[in-house]
Protein backbone atom coordinates (compact mmCIF):
# COMPACT_ATOMS: atom_id res chain seq x y z
CA UNK A 1 0.00 0.00 0.00
CA UNK A 2 2.63 2.67 1.06
CA UNK A 3 4.51 2.09 -2.24
CA UNK A 4 1.17 2.18 -4.07
CA UNK A 5 0.40 5.74 -2.61
CA UNK A 6 4.70 6.86 -3.30
CA UNK A 7 3.71 5.38 -7.13
CA UNK A 8 0.46 7.31 -7.43
CA UNK A 9 1.61 10.88 -5.56
CA UNK A 10 4.64 10.89 -7.52
CA UNK A 11 3.15 10.34 -11.05
CA UNK A 12 0.54 13.15 -9.86
CA UNK A 13 3.16 15.30 -9.21
CA UNK A 14 5.42 15.02 -12.33
CA UNK A 15 2.54 15.05 -14.85
CA UNK A 16 1.10 18.55 -12.94
CA UNK A 17 3.90 20.06 -14.39
CA UNK A 18 3.03 19.03 -17.83
CA UNK A 19 -0.68 18.40 -18.03
CA UNK A 20 -3.29 21.38 -18.16
CA UNK A 21 -7.53 20.61 -18.17
CA UNK A 22 -9.52 18.76 -16.03
CA UNK A 23 -9.27 14.89 -15.29
CA UNK A 24 -12.66 13.15 -16.30
CA UNK A 25 -12.87 11.09 -13.37
CA UNK A 26 -12.27 13.61 -10.84
CA UNK A 27 -13.14 17.19 -12.62
CA UNK A 28 -10.08 19.13 -11.92
CA UNK A 29 -6.61 19.50 -13.36
CA UNK A 30 -3.59 17.78 -11.72
CA UNK A 31 -1.70 21.16 -11.69
CA UNK A 32 -4.81 22.01 -9.15
CA UNK A 33 -4.87 18.93 -7.43
CA UNK A 34 -1.02 19.16 -6.72
CA UNK A 35 -1.27 22.88 -5.64
CA UNK A 36 -4.62 22.69 -3.57
CA UNK A 37 -4.17 19.78 -2.12
CA UNK A 38 -0.80 17.48 -1.75
CA UNK A 39 1.22 20.41 -1.89
CA UNK A 40 -0.75 21.72 1.79
CA UNK A 41 -0.34 18.01 2.80
CA UNK A 42 2.98 18.16 2.52
CA UNK A 43 3.68 20.80 4.54
CA UNK A 44 1.65 19.68 7.26
CA UNK A 45 3.80 16.49 6.88
CA UNK A 46 6.96 18.52 7.31
CA UNK A 47 5.39 20.61 10.58
CA UNK A 48 4.74 17.40 11.85
CA UNK A 49 8.31 15.78 11.47
CA UNK A 50 9.71 18.53 13.29
CA UNK A 51 7.77 17.26 16.14
CA UNK A 52 9.12 13.79 15.69
CA UNK A 53 12.57 14.98 15.85
CA UNK A 54 11.85 16.45 18.83
CA UNK A 55 10.23 13.52 20.33
CA UNK A 56 13.29 11.35 18.81
CA UNK A 57 15.70 13.38 20.75
CA UNK A 58 13.89 13.25 24.00
CA UNK A 59 13.73 9.58 23.62
CA UNK A 60 17.59 9.07 22.96
CA UNK A 61 18.67 11.66 25.95
CA UNK A 62 15.94 10.08 27.88
CA UNK A 63 18.06 6.58 27.64
CA UNK A 64 21.31 8.14 28.25
CA UNK A 65 20.05 10.03 31.37
CA UNK A 66 17.92 6.41 32.99
CA UNK A 67 21.08 4.35 32.38
CA UNK A 68 23.49 7.11 33.29
CA UNK A 69 25.78 6.15 30.42
CA UNK A 70 28.77 8.14 29.92
CA UNK A 71 28.46 12.23 29.63
CA UNK A 72 24.47 11.24 30.93
CA UNK A 73 24.87 15.16 32.70
CA UNK A 74 24.35 16.59 29.05
CA UNK A 75 21.75 14.99 27.88
CA UNK A 76 20.18 16.42 31.30
CA UNK A 77 20.65 20.50 30.45
CA UNK A 78 19.69 19.66 26.73
CA UNK A 79 16.44 18.30 28.02
CA UNK A 80 15.76 20.78 30.58
CA UNK A 81 16.67 23.49 28.09
CA UNK A 82 14.32 21.48 25.45
CA UNK A 83 11.87 21.75 27.50
CA UNK A 84 11.95 25.19 29.54
CA UNK A 85 12.85 27.01 26.08
CA UNK A 86 9.73 24.89 24.33
CA UNK A 87 7.09 25.65 27.03
CA UNK A 88 8.26 29.45 27.33
CA UNK A 89 8.04 29.67 23.39
CA UNK A 90 4.74 28.03 23.09
CA UNK A 91 3.28 30.81 25.96
CA UNK A 92 4.51 33.69 24.03
CA UNK A 93 2.95 31.95 20.69
CA UNK A 94 -0.09 31.66 22.68
CA UNK A 95 -0.01 34.93 24.19
CA UNK A 96 1.29 37.43 21.07
CA UNK A 97 0.11 40.37 23.26
CA UNK A 98 2.61 39.70 26.20
CA UNK A 99 5.13 42.50 25.38
CA UNK A 100 7.51 41.24 28.67
CA UNK A 101 7.12 37.81 27.94
CA UNK A 102 8.22 38.01 24.48
CA UNK A 103 11.16 40.72 25.44
CA UNK A 104 12.25 38.35 27.73
CA UNK A 105 12.14 35.14 25.20
CA UNK A 106 14.39 37.58 22.61
CA UNK A 107 16.10 38.13 25.36
CA UNK A 108 16.98 34.18 25.86
CA UNK A 109 17.30 34.30 22.22
CA UNK A 110 19.77 37.02 21.57
CA UNK A 111 22.18 37.03 24.43
CA UNK A 112 22.66 33.39 25.01
CA UNK A 113 21.61 31.31 21.87
CA UNK A 114 22.76 33.34 19.72
CA UNK A 115 26.34 34.24 20.61
CA UNK A 116 27.01 31.16 21.74
CA UNK A 117 26.21 29.49 18.36
CA UNK A 118 28.05 32.66 16.41
CA UNK A 119 31.33 32.04 18.42
CA UNK A 120 31.05 28.47 17.33
CA UNK A 121 31.51 29.92 13.82
CA UNK A 122 34.62 31.98 14.90
CA UNK A 123 36.30 29.59 16.25
CA UNK A 124 36.13 28.35 12.47
CA UNK A 125 38.47 31.02 11.80
CA UNK A 126 41.25 29.84 13.90
CA UNK A 127 40.56 25.70 12.93
CA UNK A 128 40.82 26.95 8.73
CA UNK A 129 44.06 29.20 9.53
CA UNK A 130 45.53 26.23 11.72
CA UNK A 131 44.30 23.82 8.70
CA UNK A 132 45.58 25.39 5.95
CA UNK A 133 49.14 25.77 7.32
CA UNK A 134 49.42 21.84 7.84
CA UNK A 135 47.20 20.85 4.69
CA UNK A 136 48.47 23.78 2.06
CA UNK A 137 51.98 21.60 1.15
CA UNK A 138 52.97 22.11 -2.40
CA UNK A 139 53.77 17.80 -2.43
CA UNK A 140 52.90 17.35 -6.44
CA UNK A 141 51.33 19.56 -9.44
CA UNK A 142 47.68 19.03 -7.73
CA UNK A 143 48.52 19.78 -4.79
CA UNK A 144 50.64 23.11 -5.93
CA UNK A 145 47.40 24.01 -8.43
CA UNK A 146 45.32 23.99 -5.53
CA UNK A 147 47.40 26.12 -2.66
CA UNK A 148 47.99 28.87 -5.54
CA UNK A 149 43.94 28.91 -6.71
CA UNK A 150 43.70 29.18 -3.08
CA UNK A 151 46.10 32.17 -2.32
CA UNK A 152 44.76 33.90 -5.42
CA UNK A 153 41.07 33.82 -4.37
CA UNK A 154 42.03 35.16 -0.71
CA UNK A 155 44.21 37.86 -2.11
CA UNK A 156 41.21 38.70 -4.52
CA UNK A 157 38.20 38.61 -2.12
CA UNK A 158 40.44 40.42 0.51
CA UNK A 159 40.54 44.86 0.18
CA UNK A 160 44.22 44.28 0.93
CA UNK A 161 44.65 42.01 -2.57
CA UNK A 162 43.82 44.61 -4.80
CA UNK A 163 46.00 47.06 -2.90
CA UNK A 164 49.07 44.91 -3.48
CA UNK A 165 48.30 44.48 -7.50
CA UNK A 166 45.08 45.58 -8.76
CA UNK A 167 44.36 42.53 -10.87
CA UNK A 168 44.04 40.12 -8.07
CA UNK A 169 39.98 40.67 -7.75
CA UNK A 170 39.83 40.18 -11.34
CA UNK A 171 41.99 36.60 -11.12
CA UNK A 172 39.52 35.89 -8.74
CA UNK A 173 36.67 36.64 -10.71
CA UNK A 174 37.82 34.40 -13.41
CA UNK A 175 38.60 31.69 -10.63
CA UNK A 176 35.00 31.66 -9.65
CA UNK A 177 33.85 32.13 -13.68
CA UNK A 178 35.83 29.80 -15.44
CA UNK A 179 37.12 27.12 -13.40
CA UNK A 180 35.00 27.02 -10.60
CA UNK A 181 31.80 27.20 -12.35
CA UNK A 182 32.81 24.41 -15.18
CA UNK A 183 33.28 22.07 -11.92
CA UNK A 184 29.96 23.41 -10.20
CA UNK A 185 28.14 22.68 -13.26
CA UNK A 186 29.45 19.56 -13.59
CA UNK A 187 28.40 18.24 -10.14
CA UNK A 188 25.00 19.83 -10.40
CA UNK A 189 24.52 17.72 -13.52
CA UNK A 190 25.97 14.80 -11.78
CA UNK A 191 23.97 15.43 -9.00
CA UNK A 192 20.23 15.84 -10.91
CA UNK A 193 20.89 12.66 -12.84
CA UNK A 194 21.70 10.54 -9.10
CA UNK A 195 18.94 12.41 -7.61
CA UNK A 196 16.68 11.60 -10.89
CA UNK A 197 17.72 8.29 -10.62
CA UNK A 198 17.10 7.89 -6.89
CA UNK A 199 12.99 8.93 -7.91
CA UNK A 200 12.58 6.86 -10.21
CA UNK A 201 13.64 3.55 -7.81
CA UNK A 202 11.94 5.15 -4.74
CA UNK A 203 8.20 5.57 -7.50
CA UNK A 204 8.86 2.43 -9.04
CA UNK A 205 9.46 0.62 -4.94
CA UNK A 206 12.68 -0.60 -5.86
CA UNK A 207 14.19 1.80 -2.90
CA UNK A 208 12.26 1.01 -0.27
CA UNK A 209 14.67 2.35 3.22
CA UNK A 210 12.36 5.28 3.46
CA UNK A 211 9.55 3.03 4.47
CA UNK A 212 11.87 1.43 7.20
CA UNK A 213 11.94 -1.92 5.60
CA UNK A 214 15.53 -2.27 4.72
CA UNK A 215 17.52 -1.74 1.68
CA UNK A 216 16.85 -2.25 -2.08
CA UNK A 217 15.24 -5.20 -3.54
CA UNK B 1 63.18 23.30 8.98
CA UNK B 2 61.08 21.21 10.83
CA UNK B 3 60.17 24.17 13.43
CA UNK B 4 58.55 26.02 10.23
CA UNK B 5 56.53 23.08 9.67
CA UNK B 6 55.46 22.14 12.63
CA UNK B 7 54.54 25.38 14.26
CA UNK B 8 52.82 25.07 17.56
CA UNK B 9 48.43 25.01 17.17
CA UNK B 10 48.34 27.52 19.81
CA UNK B 11 50.87 30.03 18.41
CA UNK B 12 49.01 30.22 15.06
CA UNK B 13 46.04 30.69 17.25
CA UNK B 14 47.36 33.64 19.19
CA UNK B 15 49.12 35.86 16.52
CA UNK B 16 45.60 35.06 14.12
CA UNK B 17 43.67 36.37 17.45
CA UNK B 18 45.80 39.64 17.71
CA UNK B 19 46.39 40.07 14.05
CA UNK B 20 42.43 39.98 13.77
CA UNK B 21 41.83 42.17 17.08
CA UNK B 22 44.02 45.18 16.27
CA UNK B 23 41.85 46.63 12.98
CA UNK B 24 38.97 45.50 14.85
CA UNK B 25 39.71 48.16 17.63
CA UNK B 26 41.66 50.53 15.36
CA UNK B 27 40.30 50.23 11.92
CA UNK B 28 42.76 50.82 9.06
CA UNK B 29 40.05 52.15 6.49
CA UNK B 30 41.67 49.58 2.89
CA UNK B 31 40.08 51.29 0.42
CA UNK B 32 37.77 48.11 -1.52
CA UNK B 33 36.36 47.22 -5.10
CA UNK B 34 32.76 46.47 -5.44
CA UNK B 35 32.20 43.05 -7.06
CA UNK B 36 30.25 42.88 -10.15
CA UNK B 37 27.61 40.64 -8.47
CA UNK B 38 27.10 42.67 -5.73
CA UNK B 39 26.58 45.83 -7.58
CA UNK B 40 23.54 44.32 -9.29
CA UNK B 41 21.54 43.17 -5.63
CA UNK B 42 21.91 47.13 -5.23
CA UNK B 43 21.17 48.22 -9.09
CA UNK B 44 18.02 45.95 -8.74
CA UNK B 45 17.07 48.15 -5.40
CA UNK B 46 17.61 51.52 -6.86
CA UNK B 47 15.50 50.55 -10.01
CA UNK B 48 12.71 49.82 -7.78
CA UNK B 49 9.01 52.16 -7.23
CA UNK B 50 8.75 53.19 -3.54
CA UNK B 51 5.29 54.00 -4.93
CA UNK B 52 4.42 50.34 -5.44
CA UNK B 53 6.83 47.90 -4.84
CA UNK B 54 6.84 45.84 -2.36
CA UNK B 55 10.24 43.49 -2.04
CA UNK B 56 10.49 39.37 -0.11
CA UNK B 57 13.29 38.51 2.03
CA UNK B 58 13.49 34.95 2.35
CA UNK B 59 15.28 34.60 6.02
CA UNK B 60 17.03 30.91 6.03
CA UNK B 61 19.98 31.84 7.94
CA UNK B 62 20.85 31.12 11.78
CA UNK B 63 23.15 32.78 14.54
CA UNK B 64 25.43 29.52 13.88
CA UNK B 65 26.27 30.82 10.52
CA UNK B 66 27.86 33.88 11.83
CA UNK B 67 27.98 37.68 10.85
CA UNK B 68 29.08 36.53 7.55
CA UNK B 69 25.01 35.65 6.77
CA UNK B 70 23.83 38.40 9.60
CA UNK B 71 25.15 41.64 7.70
CA UNK B 72 23.88 41.13 3.89
CA UNK B 73 19.88 41.46 4.89
CA UNK B 74 20.77 44.07 7.39
CA UNK B 75 22.61 45.84 4.38
CA UNK B 76 19.89 45.56 1.88
CA UNK B 77 17.09 46.30 4.64
CA UNK B 78 18.85 49.71 5.09
CA UNK B 79 18.41 50.39 1.54
CA UNK B 80 15.32 49.59 1.00
CA UNK B 81 14.32 51.38 4.05
CA UNK B 82 16.66 54.36 2.67
CA UNK B 83 14.52 54.68 -0.64
CA UNK B 84 11.35 53.83 1.38
CA UNK B 85 10.58 50.63 -0.04
CA UNK B 86 8.30 48.11 1.46
CA UNK B 87 9.03 44.68 2.49
CA UNK B 88 7.97 41.40 3.92
CA UNK B 89 10.06 38.81 5.31
CA UNK B 90 9.51 34.54 5.51
CA UNK B 91 11.21 31.87 6.57
CA UNK B 92 11.46 28.61 5.08
CA UNK B 93 14.92 26.98 5.49
CA UNK B 94 15.28 27.85 8.96
CA UNK B 95 13.14 27.76 12.56
CA UNK B 96 15.73 30.53 13.42
CA UNK B 97 14.80 32.95 10.68
CA UNK B 98 12.13 34.91 12.05
CA UNK B 99 14.11 36.06 15.11
CA UNK B 100 16.45 36.69 13.30
CA UNK B 101 14.17 38.93 11.12
CA UNK B 102 13.29 40.21 14.58
CA UNK B 103 16.68 42.14 15.12
CA UNK B 104 16.31 43.80 12.45
CA UNK B 105 12.70 45.19 12.90
CA UNK B 106 14.05 45.81 16.74
CA UNK B 107 16.25 48.60 15.40
CA UNK B 108 13.86 49.95 12.70
CA UNK B 109 11.02 50.22 15.11
CA UNK B 110 13.06 52.21 17.63
CA UNK B 111 14.08 54.36 14.39
CA UNK B 112 10.50 55.43 13.85
CA UNK B 113 9.44 52.61 10.96
CA UNK B 114 6.41 51.52 11.47
CA UNK B 115 5.67 47.19 11.86
CA UNK B 116 2.83 46.28 9.02
CA UNK B 117 2.79 49.76 7.18
CA UNK B 118 6.46 49.72 5.90
CA UNK B 119 7.18 45.79 7.03
CA UNK B 120 6.16 42.65 8.40
CA UNK B 121 7.29 39.45 9.27
CA UNK B 122 5.57 36.22 7.96
CA UNK B 123 7.51 33.65 10.53
CA UNK B 124 8.28 30.10 9.66
CA UNK B 125 6.31 27.89 7.38
CA UNK B 126 7.12 24.26 7.45
CA UNK B 127 8.27 22.40 4.13
CA UNK B 128 11.02 24.08 2.54
CA UNK B 129 10.63 23.55 -0.94
CA UNK B 130 6.99 22.40 -0.70
CA UNK B 131 6.40 25.65 1.21
CA UNK B 132 8.63 27.79 -1.15
CA UNK B 133 5.89 26.59 -4.03
CA UNK B 134 2.84 27.18 -1.68
CA UNK B 135 3.70 29.98 -0.80
CA UNK B 136 4.88 31.22 -4.27
CA UNK B 137 1.29 30.49 -5.11
CA UNK B 138 -1.08 31.41 -2.25
CA UNK B 139 0.80 34.44 -0.23
CA UNK B 140 -2.25 34.70 1.90
CA UNK B 141 -1.75 30.69 2.71
CA UNK B 142 0.12 32.35 5.81
CA UNK B 143 -2.85 33.15 8.24
CA UNK B 144 -1.04 35.21 10.75
CA UNK B 145 2.48 37.20 11.24
CA UNK B 146 4.67 36.30 14.32
CA UNK B 147 2.45 39.15 16.25
CA UNK B 148 -0.70 37.78 15.84
CA UNK B 149 -2.02 39.82 13.30
CA UNK B 150 -4.18 38.71 10.18
CA UNK B 151 -1.87 38.56 7.09
CA UNK B 152 -4.32 39.56 4.43
CA UNK B 153 -5.19 42.83 6.97
CA UNK B 154 -1.42 43.98 7.13
CA UNK B 155 -1.35 47.25 5.46
CA UNK B 156 1.64 45.74 3.52
CA UNK B 157 0.35 42.80 2.10
CA UNK B 158 -2.29 44.62 0.45
CA UNK B 159 -2.29 43.79 -3.30
CA UNK B 160 0.01 40.69 -2.45
CA UNK B 161 -1.69 37.27 -3.61
CA UNK B 162 1.03 35.29 -5.73
CA UNK B 163 4.62 35.83 -5.36
CA UNK B 164 4.10 37.37 -9.01
CA UNK B 165 3.28 40.93 -6.99
CA UNK B 166 6.70 41.12 -5.39
CA UNK B 167 8.91 43.29 -7.71
CA UNK B 168 12.00 41.45 -6.23
CA UNK B 169 12.39 38.49 -4.00
CA UNK B 170 15.91 37.75 -2.17
CA UNK B 171 16.90 34.48 -0.53
CA UNK B 172 19.10 35.34 2.63
CA UNK B 173 20.58 31.74 3.80
CA UNK B 174 23.54 29.36 4.80
CA UNK B 175 23.79 27.83 1.19
CA UNK B 176 22.49 28.00 -2.07
CA UNK B 177 19.40 28.54 -3.29
CA UNK B 178 18.01 25.62 -5.82
CA UNK B 179 14.63 25.21 -4.04
CA UNK B 180 14.18 28.80 -5.05
CA UNK B 181 15.14 28.41 -8.68
CA UNK B 182 13.14 25.58 -9.17
CA UNK B 183 10.04 26.27 -7.55
CA UNK B 184 9.47 30.04 -8.62
CA UNK B 185 12.38 31.33 -10.50
CA UNK B 186 12.26 29.23 -13.30
CA UNK B 187 8.64 28.33 -13.54
CA UNK B 188 7.21 31.75 -12.38
CA UNK B 189 9.65 34.15 -13.97
CA UNK B 190 10.42 36.09 -10.32
CA UNK B 191 13.49 38.69 -10.11
CA UNK B 192 15.36 36.82 -7.81
CA UNK B 193 18.78 37.52 -5.90
CA UNK B 194 20.16 35.85 -2.93
CA UNK B 195 22.77 36.77 -0.40
CA UNK B 196 24.73 33.55 1.65
CA UNK B 197 28.00 32.42 3.54
CA UNK B 198 31.40 33.41 1.74
CA UNK B 199 31.71 29.64 1.32
CA UNK B 200 28.67 29.39 -0.90
CA UNK B 201 29.53 31.61 -3.04
CA UNK B 202 31.38 29.09 -6.04
CA UNK B 203 28.46 26.99 -5.60
CA UNK B 204 25.95 30.00 -6.65
CA UNK B 205 28.13 31.28 -9.73
CA UNK B 206 27.05 28.67 -12.14
CA UNK B 207 22.89 30.21 -11.09
CA UNK B 208 24.54 33.71 -11.71
CA UNK B 209 26.27 33.20 -14.73
CA UNK B 210 23.00 31.57 -16.85
CA UNK B 211 20.92 34.15 -15.19
CA UNK B 212 18.68 32.58 -13.33
CA UNK B 213 20.26 34.45 -10.21
CA UNK B 214 20.96 38.32 -10.79
CA UNK B 215 22.71 38.97 -7.90
CA UNK B 216 24.78 37.41 -5.13
CA UNK B 217 26.01 38.84 -1.96
CA UNK B 218 28.56 36.79 -0.43
CA UNK B 219 29.48 37.45 3.69
CA UNK B 220 30.66 40.03 5.51
CA UNK B 221 32.47 41.78 1.63
CA UNK B 222 29.82 41.83 -0.13
CA UNK B 223 27.63 43.45 2.52
CA UNK B 224 30.51 45.69 2.94
CA UNK B 225 30.90 46.73 -0.32
CA UNK B 226 27.28 47.96 -0.25
CA UNK B 227 27.48 49.62 2.28
CA UNK B 228 29.43 51.52 0.79
CA UNK B 229 27.72 51.86 -2.62
CA UNK B 230 24.63 52.58 0.12
CA UNK B 231 27.34 55.58 1.40
CA UNK B 232 26.53 54.02 4.88
CA UNK B 233 29.01 52.33 6.26
CA UNK B 234 28.32 49.88 9.15
CA UNK B 235 29.34 46.76 10.52
CA UNK B 236 30.28 45.14 7.49
CA UNK B 237 33.17 47.93 6.24
CA UNK B 238 34.56 47.55 9.86
CA UNK B 239 35.00 44.06 9.19
CA UNK B 240 37.28 44.03 6.31
CA UNK B 241 40.39 45.35 7.84
CA UNK B 242 40.48 42.32 10.05
CA UNK B 243 39.31 39.89 7.48
CA UNK B 244 42.24 41.50 4.83
CA UNK B 245 44.79 40.73 7.67
CA UNK B 246 43.85 37.02 8.85
CA UNK B 247 44.12 36.66 4.97
CA UNK B 248 47.43 38.03 5.02
CA UNK B 249 48.47 35.97 8.10
CA UNK B 250 47.40 32.86 6.59
CA UNK B 251 48.82 33.18 3.67
CA UNK B 252 51.95 33.77 5.72
CA UNK B 253 51.78 30.88 7.71
CA UNK B 254 51.12 28.63 4.25
CA UNK B 255 54.50 30.05 3.00
CA UNK B 256 56.08 29.46 5.64
CA UNK B 257 55.48 25.78 6.33
CA UNK B 258 56.26 25.26 2.28
CA UNK B 259 59.39 26.78 3.02
CA UNK B 260 60.58 24.69 5.08
CA UNK B 261 58.87 21.94 3.47
CA UNK B 262 61.25 22.36 0.56
CA UNK B 263 63.84 23.68 2.68
CA UNK B 264 63.68 20.08 4.46
CA UNK B 265 63.26 18.04 0.85
CA UNK B 266 66.43 20.05 -0.63
CA UNK B 267 68.39 18.81 2.74
CA UNK B 268 67.52 15.30 2.25
CA UNK B 269 68.49 15.03 -1.14
CA UNK B 270 71.64 16.79 -0.80
CA UNK B 271 74.41 14.07 -0.01
CA UNK B 272 76.01 14.73 3.65
CA UNK B 273 79.94 16.31 3.21
CA UNK B 274 82.57 14.14 4.36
Amino acid sequence: MPLLITLVISVIVMLSRITTGPVPVIGISLPELFEGYISPWMTVVSAFALCLASVNLIMVHSGNISRKRQDWVYSLILLATLIIYGAFCTYVELNPNNETAAANYSLIYNYILSPLMTGQWACLAFYVASASYRAFRARNLEATVLLISAILVMLGAAPVGSLIWSRFPTIQQWLLDVPNMTGQRALLIGAAIGSFVACLRTMLGIERSHLGIGGSS
Amino acid sequence: MEKMQNVDTRIIYIVLLIVLSVPLLRPIGIPMQISPMTRAVYDIIEGLNPEKDVVLLSMDYSPGAGLDAEVCPVAVVEHLMQRGIKWIAISFGTTDGPMMTNRIIADLEQRGYKYGEDFANLGYMAGEENAVRLFALDCLSVPTDVRGNKTSELPVMQGIKTIKDFAFVIQFSMGTPEMWIRQVVDPMGVLFATGTVTVSVPSIVPYYNSGQVKGVMGGVSSAAQYELLCNKPGRGAAMMDAQSMGHLIIIFFIALGNIGYFMSKKGKETPPSK
